[in-house]
């Protein structure tokens, strides 16, 4: 019996992967460009509603907290947007022309830029809006800090939710001087000009804020700026 | 003296990489959701909010720079109130509500047209074109639905302020409150459930037509769509 095992001494088996990768990196590639990784974000937005909006709603906000933020756009021969402006006003708007030499006495409107942060500190517009809502920024910033320590809870999601509900009771803390902005766009503004302003917002924790038309004061006081940038 | 070498082929071992590349396989099978067909292709703008997309109860309108507008309607996920089901309930009470306005002009639709539309995942024609819509075979309809080959695509839209006399946006846009699913309506009215989606070089003024015409249906709170951007702090 034992002579005869040796007889029969396997050889070895060895099965030729090769195919089998060659199936699944196919199949692996199909997958990779057929799905999409990435899930697309969302922007909340709340629209005043048309009753609202008849009663002139805008009018009752005050002077001394108002900022409007006007976005427009350069576009090309297809009307495709390409390049981006930025313009805004503290206050009210003002088109007085008491020497009636077609010229705005005191144009309040400047041009800014969406620039974001350079060197860990806010430029652009986001500068302005930061000094505006300076006191919720302040609080945000020191909340944020006990936020990355973990001093709320040290479950990530207890301590998230904990951050989250501080900040938006900051937000809305109507003791603190806080702006409110209002942002309109040209006909010519792109979508992204509008989104991006409509970032600003949640970057600087403005909590109110509303999307509103153009008038024809604004229009004015832009065709006014832009004849004397000109100049 | 010549050594005469017996060349064997090097047999390579495929087991390890063999293993790796089913894991990696499999990782990818259970991660994917396959990207939809739509009908042009948006490249939305970046924005911080770090909020996401719901998967489920939510209407994507796509609007493109031409004002054209394309509507997806997705249901929950894991009921009987499964996408198509949802499709195909809006379409009826759209249809509906149609054929009220149009005695003369009535859509018929059979079952088939009905199931082929439940399939569609994204949809944007003038009703009148419906049901010849949904007798074409399937690359037809792709192209009937394609901006770019036929500049009529999209749901027709107007600057929406007749209550009287809504345009077929807005009667889409209601017939999402008639299903017999509650939290598709309750997602709409909520404002999640409805999601804007727009190139970033779209002119404003276009996607103001479309939140306009929500605004007059009340339905004030919407989302944007939006990719996301890392600001760093």
């Amino acid at each position: 019996m034992a002579k005869k095992k040796e007889y029969t001494k396997k050889k070895d088996v060895r099965v030729d992967f090769t195919p089998m990768v060659d199936m699944n990196m196919l199949l692996i590639t199909f997958f990779m460009l057929c799905t999409t990784m990435i899930k697309s974000q969302t922007l909340q937005i709340s629209l005043p509603s048309n009753e609202k909006v008849d009663k002139t709603e805008q009018n009752k906000v005050k002077q001394s907290e108002a900022v409007t933020i006007i976005v427009d756009s350069d576009i090309d021969d297809n009307g495709v947007p390409t390049k981006d402006y930025v313009y805004y006003y503290e206050g009210m708007p003002n088109i007085e022309d008491a020497n009636k030499d077609g010229k705005i006495d005191n144009n309040i409107m400047k041009e800014i830029e969406f620039k974001g942060n350079e060197n860990g500190k806010a430029q652009g517009i986001r500068a302005v809006l930061q000094e505006r809502n300076k006191q919720v920024v302040e609080k945000i910033t020191v909340l944020k800090e006990d936020w990355k320590a973990k001093k709320f809870s040290s479950n990530k999601a207890v301590n998230d939710s904990v951050y989250q509900a501080r900040a938006k009771e900051i937000r809305n803390d109507s003791t603190l001087t806080r702006p409110v902005i209002i942002i309109k766009a040209t006909p010519n503004a792109s979508y992204k000009s509008l989104v991006t302003a409509l970032d600003e917002m949640q970057i600087n924790n403005i909590s109110r804020y509303q999307i509103d038309r153009i008038n024809g004061t604004d229009s004015a006081m832009m065709a006014d700026f832009l004849i004397a940038r000109q100049k | 003296m010549k050594v005469k070498t017996e060349k064997k082929a090097p047999f390579i071992d495929m087991t390890a990489m063999s293993d790796v590349t089913v894991l990696l396989l499999t990782f990818f099978m259970l991660t994917s959701t396959f990207l939809q067909k739509e009908p042009t292709t948006v490249i939305t703008p970046a924005s911080v909010s770090e909020e996401k997309v719901p998967e489920q109860n939510l209407v994507t309108l796509l609007v493109t720079k031409d004002s054209q507008i394309f509507l997806s309607i997705a249901g929950d996920r894991d009921s009987s109130y499964s996408s198509e089901k949802m499709r195909e309930e809006v379409l009826l009470n759209v249809v509906e509500e149609y054929n009220k306005k149009h005695p003369n002009k009535k859509i018929q639709l059979t079952n088939a047209d009905v199931a082929v539309f439940g399939n569609t995942h994204m949809f944007g024609l003038p009703l009148a074109q419906l049901s010849e819509w949904c007798k074409l075979p399937t690359e037809k309809r792709d192209d009937l639905l394609d901006p770019a080959k036929n500049p009529k695509a999209g749901i027709p839209i107007d600057m929406g302020k007749d209550v009287e006399n809504r345009n077929e946006f807005q009667q889409w846009m209601l017939a999402l409150y008639n299903t017999s699913n509650p939290n598709l309506a309750k997602a709409v009215k909520s404002g999640k459930g409805i999601a804007i989606k727009a190139d970033a070089t779209t002119p404003y003024s276009v996607v103001q037509v479309v939140m306009d015409n929500l605004q007059t249906l009340k339905m004030n709170k919407f989302t944007l769509m939006t990719a996301l951007k890392t600001e760093e702090d």
